[in-house]
């Protein structure tokens, strides 16, 4: 999964180029969504809060194009989705991280075939500091020293304070202070398992129930130093950059993200209830199209994420039968 | 003063003891009642009391002081500043706050290095909120004291409400008005603004009225054909389908001519365009039904603020929000929390008021009554979020799924009951709720005097008459404080609310006008479950914050006008009681 997200977004990075500072860019190849008729009724998602706002921006649009679709949105963490769909509570369940095998089995058992997911959008997580924190790159090491109990990625000692990390002056003796999310969170098991190594959260770690939380957490906090996704960066904050494999440091902006040299960059997935004998019905058929189309991936940029390119959208719209 | 203090007793309070300071001058020989130990003059814990009850009410002063402070002042318009930096950036931005701080000396550049140390290391820094999302890829800036080249409120910069992407902050470099370029004229923008929104408001109205009719129709239909299918047999039911399928395509005839007209109009909206520049010199040219409201932020007059300050707190209570809540109204959250409440307050009066009734003045007195009542009383202790997940698994799966199965099989594998929804949700918090009602509805009978009781079984009248015509009517004040009491708590509860169907959008009130009109199977919007969203879900924390104090601000005058109003229906009832009695 990761080798396609690095490859198909190279691409389109090339292809765009780096224009603006932050902003972003959308492939232009991918098509502009129109209205269909006949499509109307309910739909339920439950699932990551990271999701949440997208898939609100998503039904707004998408109600914009069918007035009387009603689109109810819960989003309480991504453990929350694989349930929801199994029970049948809800068509839509989106999360910040792949299905474990697991719940995969879990749905099987239930339908006889597996959940389908679409990658609607790509996140990268940032490693936020205080803005007055003059760090600015931390190794994924260092990360893990921070963060883990278990350092998994090799540290010798745990990181407490910030002068472990270089850090002179007043800021040599300042406690580390770490914020995260809680574990029913997708970002909190992803995170887990790219910048931990596979490793535990030490105790240490306040969990906060929500991404913009952590970054509350850390702008009060001149110590502080939390994950989220990068869409949820206020200016209290600061994004530090992450030292890739090769000793460089990178930030988590759209080209770095995309083509995976930032290392904390995922998809976005919605899974759904597909059964693969049957047409999906109109109603969430055009959904997926109305998420893989320039509209779509406008709202996408709106939430703070970064869109998807063309490659991806008729990859996706393949596995949905959607050509 | 002095007189009356002492005619009474020493021990009656701090009136006493200016009693006893005012007969000290007159006759010391009353000293020596005083040689007691302090704590037995219950002094010092009056002195306890009434500094414990100020501290409480200046805590909650305080705190309504802050929502009311900052909900109050979030919609007045505050101005433009253009603001150079030294390093040559030009920032245009609304100031949001300021703090002090140390900045890092190693990192200042050498000029400011001595400035700043004079100030002991402290700077000043403010928060521009700068808007552009869509340009700059965030939404504010810290802008330090030392950084600022010069700064103005220039007269030509305009603050822009957008439809989508939130505020912009920039010039007007021109406009195109039916197709026709053409430089920026004030009193043709505002015109065409006018029309352009009307125009805004046609689309929706196609969309959302007439189409989103004939889409509910639609739907109606297709369910109709998979209840005829699965109820008949594929092959019973042709003729329905088939009837069905070619109303389908007379309803897909009337909105392929919506569906025009909608165009049409869109066609036209998009011949308006305006310019906007933003301080830097980048160009977005929306088309101006996507400006909400826009106004001169420096330049504008009192009046007119006046005017913007009270048109945001109507948008606010009577429209739907956008961008993904954080702007926008909160009109579906204010109606899901009223409706929610008052269908709460509908289950939970009968039977709490009936529980009541038979343990208070038909059960025999003893040891099961007090186990229920004790049972009753600790249920009022259970966390909400207990209730919440009882509200799922039995109402929602368990109940919901089986009507499901029974009354609404062709909608599955869609729940229709079988999930969160109003219903659900209140019949969770009258769960919540029915021991306040059950405990205060007994308090209430057994205030009435027994007397009165008796009189009335003296008259003839019989168990049941002396409940309904004598003992109820007494009781009624009372039971009605325990309503407000429940409803007070129900309104302002969130976490159970959140598993058993409050959600962050629900495009659809529960009530419609389509059959059968109320939907309590729907999800709803609450305005706590809001507060929490918008503080801490949303994108940008910064930009939510104020919504919060706004939406906080709502929800307790919510909740007060809904308890006024019990309160007043209760006195009404005490005066109408009072009058009846003799």
């Amino acid at each position: 999964m990761r080798m396609s997200l690095s490859l198909s977004v190279a691409v389109s990075v090339l292809a765009l180029g780096a224009g603006m500072a932050k902003a972003q860019n959308i492939d232009p190849n991918l098509p502009v969504y129109e209205a269909v008729s006949g499509v109307s009724g309910n739909l339920t998602s439950i699932g990551s809060d990271t999701l949440n706002n997208l898939m609100t921006l998503w039904s707004e649009g998408f109600r914009t194009n069918y007035p009387n679709v009603a689109i109810q949105i819960q989003g309480a963490g991504s453990g929350t989705a694989p349930p929801a769909l199994v029970e049948g509570t809800a068509q839509f369940g989106p999360m910040s991280r792949p299905m474990r095998g697991t719940e995969i089995e879990e749905f099987e058992a239930r339908y006889g075939y597996e959940p389908l997911p679409m990658r609607g959008a790509i996140d990268a997580l940032g490693v936020f500091v205080h803005r007055d924190n003059p760090v600015e790159c931390l190794s994924m090491q260092e990360v893990d020293a921070i963060f883990s109990s278990t350092r998994a990625g090799g540290a010798d000692e745990a990181i407490t304070t910030w002068g472990q990390v270089g850090l002179t002056g007043e800021w040599a003796d300042r406690p580390v202070a770490m914020y995260g999310r809680n574990s029913a969170s997708g970002t909190y098991g992803y995170f887990r398992e790219v910048a931990l190594f596979g490793g535990d959260y030490s105790a240490e770690v306040r969990e906060q129930p929500g991404s913009s939380t952590v970054i509350q957490g850390v702008a009060a906090d001149i110590g502080g130093i939390g994950y989220s996704g990068v869409g949820y960066a206020t200016a209290d904050v600061k994004a530090i950059d992450i030292r890739g494999a090769d000793g460089e440091c990178y930030s988590p902006t759209a080209e770095d993200a995309g083509s995976g040299i930032y290392p904390i960059a995922r998809f976005l997935y919605i899974y759904m209830n597909v059964d693969p004998n049957a047409e999906l019905e109109p109603l969430r058929a055009e959904f997926v199209r109305y998420v893989y189309s320039q509209q779509g991936q406008q709202d996408v940029v709106r939430a703070g994420f970064f869109p998807l390119v063309n490659f991806i959208a008729e990859q996706d719209l393949a596995a949905f039968g959607l050509n | 003063m002095t007189i009356i203090n002492d005619q009474r007793p020493p021990a009656s309070g701090a009136a006493g003891l200016a009693g006893v300071a005012a007969r000290d001058t007159v006759a010391p020989r009353s000293r020596r009642r005083y040689s007691a130990d302090l704590s037995a003059l219950g002094e010092p814990a009056l002195w306890g009391f009434g500094g414990a009850l100020a501290l409480g009410i200046i805590m909650i002063a305080v705190f309504l002081m802050a929502v009311l402070y900052n909900g109050a002042t979030t919609f007045w318009p505050k101005p433009i500043e253009r603001v150079e930096l030294t390093d040559g950036t030009v920032i245009a931005g609304v100031e949001r706050r300021g703090t002090i701080y140390r900045p890092d000396m190693a990192t200042l550049p050498e000029e400011v290095r001595a400035q700043v140390a004079a100030d002991d290391g402290f700077a000043y820094r403010t928060l521009y909120q700068t808007a552009n999302f869509d340009l700059y890829g965030d939404d504010f800036r810290w802008v330090a004291d030392f950084e600022v080249a010069d700064a103005a409120n220039p007269a030509d910069f305009y603050y822009f409400e957008r439809q989508t992407w939130g505020v912009f902050v920039g010039r007007i470099a021109g406009m195109t008005i039916d197709g026709q370029e053409m430089a920026y004229d004030p009193a043709v923008l505002q015109r065409e603004q006018r029309a352009a929104r009307e125009r805004f408001r046609e689309i929706r109205n196609i969309e959302r009225r007439e189409i989103g009719g004939i889409n509910h129709l639609i739907e109606r239909e297709r369910l109709n054909q998979r209840r005829a299918v699965l109820r008949q047999g594929e092959e019973a039911a042709a003729p329905v389908v088939a009837a069905s399928q070619e109303r389908i395509a007379e309803l897909q005839a009337e909105f392929q001519e919506l569906q025009a007209r909608a165009n049409e109009v869109r066609a036209v909206d998009r011949r308006y365009t305006v310019t906007l520049e933003e301080v830097g010199g980048r160009q977005i040219t929306p088309e101006i039904s996507q400006i909400v409201r826009y106004y001169p932020a420096n330049t504008i007059g009192l009046l007119d603020k006046v005017g913007i300050y009270f048109a945001r707190w109507w948008e606010f209570v009577s429209a739907e929000p956008r961008e993904a809540n954080t702007q926008g109204g909160v009109l579906p959250a204010i109606f899901g929390t009223v409706a929610m409440t008052l269908l709460m307050v509908v289950f939970v009066a009968p039977f709490g008021v009936i529980t009541a009734l038979y343990l208070r003045e038909y059960a025999r007195q003893g040891r099961v009554t007090s186990i229920v009542r004790i049972s009753v009383n600790n249920l009022a202790g259970v966390p909400s979020i207990v209730y919440g997940v009882f509200g799922l698994g039995f109402f929602a799966y368990a109940m919901g799924g089986t009507i499901d199965q029974l009354f609404y099989p062709e909608a599955l594998p869609n729940p229709t009951f079988g999930k969160g929804g109003i219903l659900w949700a209140s019949l969770t918090l009258a769960l919540l709720t029915v021991p306040v009602v059950i405990v205060a509805t007994e308090e209430a009978l057994s205030a009435v005097p027994r007397s009165m009781r008796e009189g009335s079984l003296a008259c003839g009248a019989s168990k049941w008459q002396t409940i309904r015509y004598v003992v109820l009517p007494k009781a009624l004040p009372g039971i009605m404080t325990g309503m407000i009491l429940a409803m007070a708590r129900g309104a302002g509860e969130v976490a159970p609310l959140m598993l058993v169907g409050v959600v962050k959008l629900a495009p659809a009130l529960p009530i419609d006008g389509f059959y059968p009109f109320i939907h309590l199977d729907r999800s709803f919007m609450h305005l706590g479950f809001h507060i929490f969203d918008v503080g801490f879900q949303s994108r940008n924390s910064e930009a939510g914050k104020p919504m919060v104090f706004v939406t906080t601000l709502l929800l307790l005058a919510l909740i007060v006008a809904m308890n006024a109003t019990a309160i007043i229906i209760r006195n009404r009832l005490k005066r109408k009681y009072a009058t009846g009695q003799f």
